[in-house]
Formats: C-alpha cells, sequence, structure tokens
C-alpha cells in the first residue's frame, strides 16, 4: 500500500489526520487511552467546559432511539480549572491533539472560560458550542439567532488566543446564515452538527421517556442532515474550514463528510458503541484513499459533483 | 483494565418465563472479573439496537473444559431478545469488566453476610457467592421474585452458600414465603442473625424498601444499580443518579456498587 498523506490543515489548526472526536462522547479522553492511542487521533474535543463545575440535569438523561438515542445530559463537566489543573497535563504527556469545547450561559461567562484558557499552548483550538439543546439558559439561544451569535462571535473572539471554532446548530431554518454570523465576527473553524432536539415518549406513562422532556438526537439517524448542512456551508464559505460531524460510523460516512466539503470529522456516538472506532477510522480512511489512487486525504475535499436541478414537469 | 474484544458464544442455557444464561468465551475479561463488575455487549452488527447493553458478569467457569463468563438475563426488549437467539459461536462485541465492584476485600472468616435479589438482580450474587464461599464467609442468601419462574440459579446458590442459607420468597408464594424479600430479610433480623454487611441487586422499590431497613439497623451495605446507560465507562454521563451529597453519580464508572447512604433516594 502506498503511503497517503493524512495531514490536514483547518486555517492554522494542522492535525495529523482527519479523525478528532466530539465533545460529550469522548469524555476528557483519557478515559479512552485504554482502547485509543489517543496521540494517534486528528484531535479530541473534550465534554464542554464552563467556569465553573456543573452537575447537569436530573436523569433521566437519555434514551436510545433507532438508529440513534436522545440526550439531555445538561453539559454536566468538572470546570475549566479542573480540566486544566487535573486532565490536561495527562493528556498532553499522552500526545493528544486537544481542542477546548467550551460553553456559558451569558456572553460574559463565554468570555471568562476562554479567557481562562488564555495562550496555553497545550490546547490546540478553543470550540465554542452555541448549539446545545439540553439547557434552560446559553447555548441555544445563540446558535439560533445569527445576530446574537454574531455579537457573542466578535467578543469572544477578541479575547481568544487559540483558533477559534464555533460549532453550529442544525436546529435552524438557515444554517448559512449562522456560519456567516460566525465566520463574519472571528471563527476560524466551523464545526457541524450538534444534536438534533428530538421528543421520545413512554407510552404506558405518557411522559417524556428524557428528564428534560426533549433532548438531542445524535448517531446515524441524523448523518444525512449533517452531510447536508456541510455541503451547504461549503458552498456559501468556500474557504472556511469544516468539522463535519453527525452519525459518523464507518469509513465510508467519513469519505461522505469530506466529499460533500468537511476537512476533517468528529465521531460523536458511535464511540460510546465502539470506544476503539476512532482510531479504525484512521486506518479506514488510509486504505480507502490507497484504494482509491487519493496520495492525500485533502484532495477529496469538497470534490461533489451536483447535477444541476431541473424544475419538475407536468404530464 | 477493561478490554474492548470479541468473544464468541459457547453454549445458551434457557429457563422459565424469558430467562436465560449465555455463556460466552472468558477472554482476557474472564479473569479479571470481580463480583459486582458488568460488562456492554452488542447485540448484533445492525442498528437496531444502536447502543451496547450492560448486563452483570453472572460467573467465570468453564463450559466443557473452556474458560467462560456467563451473564444471567431477562428478556425485556430488542437487545436482550436478539442476546437470547444467538447461537453457538456467534461473535459478540463486549467491553470489560466495567464499573466497581462489591466491596468484599475487607472480609474476614467468621463474619457473616447477606445477599438479597429481586428477580434477575440475582445475576451479580452468583459471582459474589462462589468469592465469599472461596473465602469461608458465611453468607445467607434472601431471593424473592413475583413467582418461582423468576427465582433463578438456585442450585448454584444452594451449592456454593449450603441451601439452609438460601431463603426465598414469591409475590403469588409459588416459591418459598409469601411475600417480600424485603419481608423474608427482616424476619431474618427479628430472629437476631447479625449481619455484617449486606449485598443487594434489584428492583429500585426492593432498593428503597431495603435501604430504610438498613438505616434504622445501622448495618453497613452495597447495593449493585441499574440506569439506562450508552457507554459504561463514565463519557456519557447519561446514567447518573442523584447523590447525597448533592451531585449526579454516574452509576457505571462511580457504581455499579455503591452504599445506597451515597443515593439521595427522595430525588431518584
Ligand atoms: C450495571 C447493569 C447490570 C445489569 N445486569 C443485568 C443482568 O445481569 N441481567 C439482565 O437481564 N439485565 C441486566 N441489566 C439490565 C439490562 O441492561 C437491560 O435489561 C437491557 O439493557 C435491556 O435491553 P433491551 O434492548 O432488551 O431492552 P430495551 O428495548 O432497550 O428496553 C426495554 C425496557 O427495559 C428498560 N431498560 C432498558 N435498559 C435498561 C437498563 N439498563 N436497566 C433497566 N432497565 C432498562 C427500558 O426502559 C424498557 O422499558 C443490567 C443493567 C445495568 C445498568
Ligand atoms: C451524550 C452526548 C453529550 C454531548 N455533549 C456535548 C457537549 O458537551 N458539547 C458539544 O458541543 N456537543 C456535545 N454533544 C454533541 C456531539 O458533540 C455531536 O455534535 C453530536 O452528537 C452529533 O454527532 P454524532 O451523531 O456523531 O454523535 C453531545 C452529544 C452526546 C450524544
Ligand atoms: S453509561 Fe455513559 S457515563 Fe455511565
Amino acid at each position: 500500500m502506498s503511503t497517503v498523506d493524512l495531514a490536514v490543515q483547518l486555517g492554522s489548526l494542522r492535525l495529523k489526520n482527519p479523525i478528532a472526536t466530539a465533545s460529550g462522547t469522548f469524555g476528557y479522553g483519557l478515559e479512552f487511552s485504554e482502547f485509543v492511542d489517543l496521540s494517534s487521533l486528528g484531535a479530541i474535543s473534550v465534554k464542554g467546559l464552563s467556569l465553573r463545575p456543573c452537575h447537569g440535569n436530573p436523569p433521566p438523561r437519555i434514551c436510545e432511539t433507532d438508529a440513534g438515542m436522545l440526550n439531555a445530559i445538561g453539559l454536566q463537566n468538572v470546570g475549566v480549572e479542573a480540566f486544566l489543573a487535573e486532565k490536561l497535563p495527562e493528556l498532553d504527556r499522552l500526545g493528544a491533539t486537544v481542542i477546548a469545547n467550551v460553553w456559558g450561559d451569558t456572553e460574559d461567562d463565554y468570555c471568562a472560560v476562554v479567557e481562562r484558557i488564555g495562550a496555553e499552548r497545550r490546547i490546540a483550538a478553543i470550540e465554542l458550542n452555541v448549539s446545545c439543546p439540553n439547557v434552560v439558559k446559553g447555548g441555544m439561544v445563540f446558535g439560533n439567532d445569527p445576530a446574537a451569535l454574531g455579537v457573542l462571535v466578535r467578543k469572544v473572539r477578541a479575547v481568544a488566543r487559540r483558533p477559534l471554532i464555533v460549532k453550529l446548530s442544525p436546529n435552524v431554518g438557515d444554517i448559512v446564515a449562522t456560519a456567516r454570523a460566525a465566520v463574519d465576527n472571528g471563527a476560524d473553524i466551523l464545526s457541524l452538527i450538534n444534536t438534533l432536539v428530538g421528543l421520545a415518549i413512554d407510552l404506558e406513562r405518557r411522559e417524556p421517556k428524557i428528564g428534560f422532556t426533549t433532548g438531542g438526537l445524535s448517531g446515524p439517524a441524523i448523518r444525512p442532515v449533517a452531510v447536508r448542512m456541510v455541503w451547504e456551508v461549503r458552498k456559501a464559505l468556500p474557504k472556511i474550514p469544516i468539522f463535519g460531524i453527525g452519525g459518523i460510523e464507518r469509513t465510508e460516512d467519513v469519505i461522505e463528510f469530506l466529499i460533500a466539503g468537511a476537512n476533517a470529522v468528529q465521531v460523536g456516538t458511535a464511540n460510546f458503541r465502539n470506544p476503539s472506532l476512532s482510531a479504525e477510522l484512521v486506518k479506514g480512511v488510509a486504505e480507502w484513499c490507497a484504494a482509491h489512487g487519493e496520495s492525500r486525504v485533502s484532495n477529496i475535499v469538497g470534490t461533489l459533483k451536483t447535477r444541476p436541478r431541473l424544475e419538475h414537469t407536468y404530464a | 483494565m477493561a478490554v474492548n474484544e470479541t468473544l464468541r458464544v459457547l453454549r445458551t442455557l434457557r429457563y422459565d418465563a424469558g430467562h436465560f444464561s449465555l455463556f460466552l468465551q472468558a477472554g482476557t475479561i474472564g479473569p479479571q472479573a470481580q463480583p459486582g463488575n458488568f460488562a456492554m455487549l452488542q447485540a448484533g452488527d445492525g442498528l437496531r439496537p444502536y447502543l451496547r447493553r450492560a448486563f452483570s458478569i453472572a460467573d467465570v467457569t468453564t463450559w466443557r473444559g473452556v474458560p467462560a463468563i456467563e451473564f444471567v438475563m431477562k428478556v425485556v426488549g430488542v437487545g436482550t431478545e436478539m442476546l437470547g437467539r444467538f447461537s453457538e459461536g456467534t461473535p459478540v462485541p463486549v467491553l470489560g469488566p466495567l464499573g466497581i465492584p462489591f466491596p468484599i476485600g475487607d472480609l474476614e472468616p467468621g463474619d457473616r453476610v447477606a445477599l438479597v435479589a429481586g428477580g434477575i438482580g440475582l445475576a451479580p450474587l452468583v459471582l459474589l457467592a462462589r468469592r465469599l464461599s472461596e473465602k469461608g464467609i458465611e453468607a445467607d442468601l434472601f431471593y424473592g421474585g413475583r413467582n418461582e419462574s423468576d427465582v433463578l440459579k438456585r442450585a448454584d446458590f444452594e451449592r456454593l452458600l449450603g441451601s439452609h442459607h438460601c431463603r426465598y420468597a414469591s409475590d403469588d408464594g409459588s416459591i418459598g414465603r409469601h411475600g417480600k424479600v424485603t419481608e423474608l430479610f427482616e424476619g431474618a433480623l427479628a430472629a437476631g442473625i447479625g449481619f455484617r454487611r449486606v449485598y443487594a441487586c434489584g428492583p429500585v422499590p426492593m432498593f428503597r424498601a431495603l435501604a430504610r431497613i438498613l438505616e434504622e439497623g445501622k448495618i453497613d451495605a452495597s447495593f449493585a444499580f441499574e440506569s439506562e446507560m450508552a457507554c459504561g465507562f463514565g463519557v456519557c454521563l447519561g446514567c447518573v443518579a442523584p447523590t447525597a451529597d448533592g451531585r449526579f453519580a454516574t452509576i457505571c464508572r462511580e457504581g455499579p456498587c455503591l452504599p445506597p447512604s451515597a443515593i439521595d433516594w427522595s430525588r431518584l
């Protein structure tokens, strides 16, 4: 097998390969070190960090759905301080490329976490979660409204000293509008998508299966939506680096995102199903490229050939 | 250390009312397993069921000379239904052993403990009974179910613990005492038996009643909790239970074996 160049460049962020892991599905990374060589991955995005530790939502927090799951964890996390002190040194020792996923209830909260991270060189990039559907305040408020998102991103950009990723919500009518708002106000990279708001019902009790009532849908069920959104944003913003996220299970799913226009991907819920999957996908992508005569994985990005859409005709 | 490996089905043994034992090759998981540990099993390679399912490692034994792990399961939905239909040789992805086991390291010969099981909650207590008998610890089993078909593996328990140490209860009186297992256990306490510790696994109503009895009697205990799980190793934060100190604890990583005093029963 000829060697394939797996490296990808997302603005100033260089990754050794296009396989990263998605926030909230990979813990703080360390939990996976038994199953995956963390240094073999493009990057890992850690569980969403807030300024202060957060307990999250009361259970039940999850339920399985067809080809996926709903979750309303409520952003339980150890807080940025504990992360930097207790998790980051070990991640660094294991050679992981770390993306700090962060969130807050207010603009000031977001800025405070980002300022706390400062110029920490062991954090490769900061990912703003403006799209969590599972908290009463914050998150979604920004993700749904291009104007509010723009203001937030501009404020965070002013204090951020690492590359800034903005993670978009799919729970919008026009993904390009929020993508543009993020990019126009200083996002270096976009990641999409976060979970889609869903509802599952326990028929006997006639109650929602999730304590928070609604939850975020993830897994293979959402992949076509995610691929479509990546494609739309890629068309509208040809230069912006994109992480594609949503329902990735197999090598072919990664390639599909790359063709649609993602420069790299993040593997999410599938990590629960098979904790070794991310490392397997790195190999899988190399094999796929070799088998298809691609010497550089980045050559695949945005190679979708679309047919012209013809107007319907009547009989 | 948890291992992610594929183990083949050695044998499926069916009992009444949708219960069965699934014997898998022990792999590297079996030799590491301690009582109270569990494993996450993938039922088939399709998208339904999508997530792995959690099962207690019920026993570490052999089948026809091959080292085996035994799971005891009850069919309740799509995953358990599929696992029950797997034939000999079917490969099953297994992640384990997982979770905090029952605390037994501090027990000494001469100690007497109680095992309280409700329904399919017997599963983690089989390996526990085996380890306790190896250590020479005297243990009494209190095991209840709705009816006789719910009270499984009695012969194993009776062999490991001695039949005079095994007491049963059923809701319909078809086996043992007519009534709740907690009443059976209270009867033993009333008769003056003192227990160094109580190990329990069963449904939440049983846990609630037992937790109250144990608190009143100031008896040390470890309960093997259940919860819906997506990952089984502490990363999804989906399996939590409210704790007495006002947080949420992951059942898969901080548990499943926890003292009942750690749980905030009013919020569970
Ligand atoms: C640590 C642990 C150890 C367990 N040990 C055993 C065991 O040894 N033997 C055994 O038979 N079962 C055990 N369980 C329960 C087992 O995980 C569930 O029965 C199984 O996940 C159901 O899967 P299913 O696809 O058949 O049912 P589903 O179709 O997923 O669900 C059917 C019904 O079961 C309920 N359910 C789903 N998952 C769970 C769960 N994790 N706990 C309780 N109820 C659930 C659902 O709410 C639903 O009402 C254990 C659970 C945990 C967390
Ligand atoms: C249990 C769970 C927790 C999540 N927590 C976060 C989080 O803290 N921050 C975030 O930006 N996204 C979070 N997500 C969203 C994922 O990162 C990802 O965007 C989404 O699940 C879609 O990808 P998937 O289908 O591959 O899982 C979470 C998802 C799940 C399933
Ligand atoms: S099942 Fe995922 S944290 Fe416990």
